[in-house]
């Protein structure tokens, strides 16, 4: 019989949650193995909250992390909110035309855009790029045993490693939507000037109208728990992989995909609890 | 003699330079799932003393030496290292005696991201956290000199070759100057000459630190340099020990065999 093995948390120094060591189950339950991959995040992402309260703090490594997840991402995800905004305004003129509502284009995009592509769409960018990223980088340290050797030299690799990513995910995410929801807008000013004449007084005085606190808030709070998500599946998938190459590209892989998945799964229940204050 | 029970091990018959045990391992059991890796192993290494521990792949050598840095957890058994016994100490306790521990992985495990320089710069920052820039300019330097990459300080460790990367591994190990020395195949993947320099290193770094070491090896040639003794193990147990010289005229054809 096939068996998954789940590998344990590494026995780090002040590391109070553990799980049994390799648990053996047997693969043909499915049920059975998806709640143990369920419970094996879940003890993970506890870990991850006693370790971010107890010092000492990694404040560089943070910088230095918020630096490569943050910066290094603004070229991809302000091309892609350009074309967001861009292509959504193309799409979106000539069924507003059918109505004669073609004045509404600016307010309409603005709200689409803030209220749920721009923060939906970065997300999956951001996983994409930031998950796998993480989830090859830590996998990559796993084979390699450089993570071993962080814990052997003294350093607690978790919180070195885990906590520091997952944070500056976390705290990069809704900065980058911030960004991302303005260069947006910004396409969307050229797509509505492509044809006919707009000003921009004019474009912005509408979105500026037509915009809420209730649009910004929710939109931007789910932000912070998309970002968590990616962190923290990235870094589960890298840190807990098989040993030897093909665990790499696993890991990146399922990072991506599960991350993904988590971002639409999490999306919604925001936007159920958002109309459940609004109504 | 050459096959004694795992018990016997610990009877002093080839004592280290001075005698006082700093790794006593005493019925050490450790099993994943159903496979039982370590058997009833029990062994003792005195200051300033190499041991070189030889044995078919997957009969849990390097678990062996993971347990003693904490990388594995032990089922049973008791692990002093330096006079203290691993099981009744404290988080931080555990900390302050993982530094004076040095491990050499297979791999050499660099960190790719960081430069050779910071490579050493790590361990000293995690461990001495207010040091002068000065003093660790100093030690970075003797650490390098001491392995010959003292010209490698600003490369990559993807631009080093294996055996460049291997005496990387040493000297970020030798930085903060361990009291023991682990060793996990530190020849493998080497070519003779390098291997040979890799066995020298070994034997430096006992004479200028006064090191304890465990070296596993399957370089017979290492095992013939480095060990002051050799222990054999054979299904998670200590099969055999003693000399080089004594192991390669053992009775039995087994443990010849290591040696043919």
């Amino acid at each position: 019989m096939d068996t998954i093995v789940l590998q344990p948390p590494k026995k780090d120094l002040g590391t109070a949650i553990t799980q049994e060591e390799f648990l053996e189950v047997p693969a043909d339950s499915m049920f059975r193995r998806f709640f143990l991959e369920v419970t094996s995040l879940t003890l993970f992402t506890l870990r991850f909250f006693r370790e971010l309260l107890k010092p000492p703090y990694e404040f560089n490594e943070l910088m230095k992390q918020s630096y490569l997840i943050g910066y290094k991402s603004l070229p991809l995800v302000g091309i892609t909110a350009f074309i967001m905004g861009l292509v959504l305004t193309i799409e979106s003129r000539p069924t507003l035309a059918n109505f004669g509502a073609e004045s509404w284009l600016p307010a309409m995009v603005a709200i689409s855009i803030i209220r749920e592509m721009g923060p939906a769409i970065t997300a999956l960018i951001f996983a994409g790029k930031v998950g796998s990223g993480i989830g090859a980088e830590l996998a990559s340290m796993n084979v390699t045993e450089q993570i071993d050797a962080m814990q052997v030299s003294g350093t607690n690799p978790f919180k070195y490693l885990v906590v520091t990513r997952v944070l500056a995910a976390t705290l990069m995410l809704p900065l980058l939507v911030i960004f991302s929801d303005a260069i947006g807008m910004m396409g969307s000013f050229v797509g509505v000037n492509l044809k006919g004449t707009t000003t921009a007084h004019l474009f912005w005085s509408q979105v500026f109208q037509t915009l809420q606190f209730a649009d910004l808030i929710p939109a931007f709070i789910k932000t912070f728990f998309f970002g968590f998500a990616v962190g923290i599946i990235g870094s589960y998938k890298g840190f807990y992989s098989n040993k030897g190459t093909e665990g790499v590209g696993k890991a990146a892989n399922s990072a991506v995909v599960f991350a993904s998945l988590m971002v639409f799964i999490i999306d919604m229940v925001a936007v159920q609890i958002t109309s459940l204050f609004q109504n | 003699m050459t096959t004694v029970a795992s018990a016997s091990l610990n009877t002093g018959q080839h004592n280290g330079p001075n005698g006082l045990p700093v790794v006593e391992m005493e019925h050490l059991k450790k099993s994943f799932g159903s496979n039982y890796v370590l058997r009833d192993l029990s062994l003792v290494v005195k200051k300033g003393e190499n041991v070189v521990i030889l044995g078919q792949s997957g009969t849990g050598k390097s678990v062996l030496i993971k347990s003693i840095v904490g990388l594995v957890d032990l089922d049973e058994g008791k692990l002093v290292i330096l006079g203290q016994n691993t099981a009744e100490l404290t988080d931080t306790e555990l900390l302050d005696l993982r530094k004076k521990i040095g491990f050499l992985f297979q791999s050499g495990a660099l960190y790719d991201s960081m430069t050779v320089r910071e490579n050493l710069e790590f361990p000293l920052r995690r461990q001495v956290h207010s040091i002068p820039k000065e003093e660790m300019d100093a030690l970075v330097a003797e650490a390098l000199g001491n392995v010959g990459l003292a010209d490698a300080i600003e490369m990559k460790p993807s631009e080093l070759s294996g055996g460049m990367r291997k005496r990387l591994g040493l000297a970020r190990t030798l930085i903060l100057k361990p009291e023991i020395m682990l060793y996990d195949e530190p020849t493998t993947g080497l070519d003779p000459i390098t291997s040979r320099e890799i066995s020298n290193l070994i034997l430096e770094v006992q004479q200028k630190y006064d090191t304890s070491s465990i070296i596993i090896t399957h370089d017979i040639e290492c095992a013939e340099l480095t060990a002051n003794r050799i222990i054999v193990m054979k299904d998670g147990t200590c099969a055999a020990e003693g000399s080089y010289a004594e192991l390669t005229n053992s009775p039995d054809a087994w443990i010849r065999s290591f040696f043919e």
